[in-house]
């Protein structure tokens, strides 16, 4: 099996470097986009870092150099403090859920049932449909009321007892919304893990299949291994989502109750227009948006060592 | 169809010139209807002001032709992102919402501080600002917005249900223990409470700290700027205790936090709760849950067993105010001078369910805040306690602390310090 995998990755690397062959494009092609690029992404970008040493309110002229003081704040803020955990955890569960649950309907609709071109429409659907209606559409079926939304199903099938105040409840709150983006998403990693499925040879599985191995057997030492690349992209992405995710916490929760919903991203919302530190809020960003960059670096390294091509 | 195959080069040049000359006369037409507009006095208001701002808008722009405007509305907590993010980034509107005193991002003393307000100290209107709101209007002796009186905050309450229960508007805390239970009793959820809409979660502590706070200590809020006070060691424990008994003894529905404002509306306008505890400026919004508008009235909170003690919480609504950056500014100004004559100061303080800032005669008050008058002539009405906080920090850490002690997260004391530590902080 591994000589049959060394080949085809050979003739795989022949086609790529055949594909990028030919004569280089001149380098001034890019400028035009390079430079919308710089107006809209590098220079709001760098100019707004600088906000993170000063104290502006975000309104107005006036705003005094502070160096470090943000970011010293930043380490002594328990409510940035218990942010970041929520968004840690939030991310965690998502990453692992979501694309659990993403490879599962993908096998599941890369099968040869009747209906697997319906069943893909259907578990992609929600990711079309907007985040903040997603939410609000959760929100009703959140409804703590006990013959409302998700409650009142639990009634009718005789589980009342497991009714609760999915949004209210500081300790459930987190974990309903976590299941909302996981509802709304996994149909995502699905179509990406499906795009992965498509690129497995059959001919790797036949011939396991007549060295008798079984299904659980093909799908660790053949469809696993080649799924790597696919498995990169979902863990990146869902990574990044889970890191940044604000918009159906705002909807749903408003970082609430209390701070039992805040992330990273609802603190420089909350510190920029509600409180009026914009200062401290660019603070918040810029360590967010390093912390991204820095855990999309370790995770691109490791993910990517492990791919392997068919 | 190929494009090489049926349309020939020079065909192509013509079809692009006409694209272009279609783009060039649709953007004419566009351009036409943004001068139009470009005329407007653009005006964001928040939402509980709607009723009262467009119709003074409206009646100015009849007797002012060369007069235009362009309205929105926005809901209180969105109100701070949208017009923050305008006014950070220089386009506000030329006419906007803004809050009385301090204590919210969009206050008249944070904006007015960063200069965005303009100064509207020599219109005749601001003379007639009673001496006990002045602070609501004015910073550094300048005043910064036109707002047209005031909103007393109490229980509003279903007749019907009250009715039903055989009880009556309470007066002391007592009896108001004693009707919730009555209510509760016949299967009435005595007090909504929908928790989850952030605001709604002050408006207990509200009406109960001019009773527990400042019918004692009337310059409590004097001491906490000198420092010389704390809401820890405050009246304040002793609301939030009470706001925490009501919620033992199963006074309010089940799942407050999960709950929004507008449910807790619907609960009351329908008779399924008794009561909720609202600002006057929102009895619009229960009169339209409710099938008739006369099931509804209002009436004073009680927080101690001492009638007397029983202040009540009457602010000064949100008001308007003049963009420092408005290229309209003559006119706007023209308008808030309109807005300050005593028969348009009636007029809007009608439509918003609030007590007008001054009138000539006897001022047209909406008959359900009648129960709150007599306080307000008694000189028994604190200004809503947000607007004397030194920085927009203290009110969103209240409503989270609120939260966090209905889901049982922490403790009363606790809650406080945080708040106090809120406080401290600089503007």
């Amino acid at each position: 099996m591994t000589a049959i995998t060394t080949a085809v990755g050979r003739e795989a690397a022949k086609a790529s470097r055949r594909r990028g062959g030919g004569i280089a494009p001149p380098w001034f092609f890019a400028a035009p986009a390079l430079v919308v690029y710089a107006l809209v992404m590098l220079y709001p970008s760098i100019a707004g870092a600088g906000s993170a040493f000063t104290d502006w309110s975000g309104v107005g002229e006036q705003r005094t150099f502070v160096g470090l003081e943000n970011f010293k704040q930043l380490v002594r803020d328990d409510q940035a403090l218990g942010a970041l955990r929520n968004t840690l955890l939030l991310t965690v569960a998502i990453v692992v859920v979501q694309n659990g649950i993403g490879l599962l309907l993908a096998l599941g609709v890369h099968t040869g049932i009747k209906s697997r071109m319906a069943l893909r429409v259907i578990f992609f659907a929600p990711v079309v449909v907007s985040p903040v209606m997603v939410s609000f559409l959760w929100k009703y079926v959140y409804n703590p009321a006990p013959d409302a939304g998700l409650n009142a199903a639990l009634d009718a099938i005789g589980l009342g007892a497991l009714r609760q105040d999915w949004l209210g409840d500081p300790s459930l709150a987190l974990w309903s919304v976590a299941f909302t983006v996981i509802w709304q998403c996994a149909g995502y990693s699905m179509v990406i893990f499906l795009a992965g499925l498509e690129g497995v040879p059959q001919e790797l599985h036949e011939s396991a299949m007549v060295d008798g191995a079984g299904t659980f057997a093909r799908f660790r030492h053949i469809t696993w291994p080649l799924l790597a690349p696919a498995t990169t992209i979902n863990v990146m992405l869902s990574t990044v989502g889970g890191l940044t995710l604000f918009t159906q916490i705002i909807a749903m929760t408003n970082g609430g109750p209390g701070y039992a919903t805040d992330t990273l991203s609802t603190v420089l919302y909350k510190q920029a227009f509600v409180y009026g530190k914009f200062g401290y809020s660019t603070a918040v960003a810029l360590v967010l948006a390093i912390f991204v960059a820095a855990v999309s670096f370790i995770q691109i390294g490791y993910l990517r060592s492990r791919e392997t091509t068919a | 169809m190929a494009l090489d195959q049926s349309v020939s080069r020079r065909r192509l040049l013509q079809l692009m010139g006409g694209a272009a000359a279609a783009g060039t006369l649709a953007a004419c037409g566009g351009n036409g209807g943004s001068s139009s507009s470009g005329g407007q006095v653009k005006v964001i208001g928040a939402g509980s002001q709607e009723a009262g701002l467009r119709k003074a808008l409206e009646e100015f722009k009849k007797a002012n032709s060369d007069f235009d405007f362009n309205l929105s509305f926005s809901p209180a907590d969105q109100l701070q992102t949208a017009l923050r993010a305008q006014l950070a980034a220089g386009n506000a509107p030329d006419l906007h919402a803004v809050y009385p005193g301090n204590g919210s991002a969009m206050s008249m003393v944070q904006l007015s501080k960063a200069n965005l307000l303009a100064d509207l100290s020599d219109q005749a209107w601001t003379q007639k600002i009673p001496t006990g709101f002045k602070g609501a209007f004015q910073n550094d002796g300048k005043t910064f917005i036109f707002s047209p009186g005031t909103s007393v905050l109490g229980a509003i309450y279903n007749k019907k249900a009250f009715a039903a229960a055989g009880v009556e508007p309470p007066a002391t805390w007592s009896e108001l223990l004693t009707v919730c239970d009555k209510l509760k009793k016949k299967g009435i959820v005595p007090i909504a409470l929908g928790a989850q809409t952030p605001w709604v979660t002050q408006l207990i502590d509200y009406a109960l700290v001019p009773g527990t706070v400042y019918a004692k200590t009337p310059d409590f809020d004097d001491k906490m700027t000198a420092g010389n006070a704390s809401f820890a060691d405050s009246g304040w424990a002793d609301a939030m205790d009470k706001y925490l008994e009501l919620q033992k003894k199963g006074f309010f529905n089940d799942n407050p936090n999960g709950t929004t404002y507008e449910q807790a509306t619907s609960m009351v306008g329908t008779g399924k709760a008794a009561m909720a505890v609202q600002v006057s400026a929102v009895l619009q919004a229960f009169r339209d849950a409710a099938p008739a508008p006369d099931d509804l009235g209002m009436f004073p909170f009680p927080a101690t067993d001492v009638e007397a003690d029983n202040w009540i919480p009457g602010g000064v609504v949100v008001g308007i105010a003049l963009s420092a950056k408005s290229k309209k500014a003559d006119q706007v100004r023209k308008f808030i001078e309109y807005c300050g004559r005593p028969e348009t100061v009636n007029a809007w303080a009608e439509a918003v369910a609030c007590v007008p800032l001054y009138s000539d005669g006897e001022a047209k008050v909406d008959p359900v805040l009648k129960p709150f008058l007599p306080y307000l002539e008694d000189d028994k009405a604190v200004p809503f306690m947000d607007q004397r906080w030194p920085n927009a920090e203290v009110q969103p850490t209240h409503f989270a602390v609120v939260q966090e002690l209905l889901g049982g997260k922490t403790t009363v004391q606790n809650a406080l310090k945080k708040m106090d530590e809120a406080y401290r902080k600089t503007a």
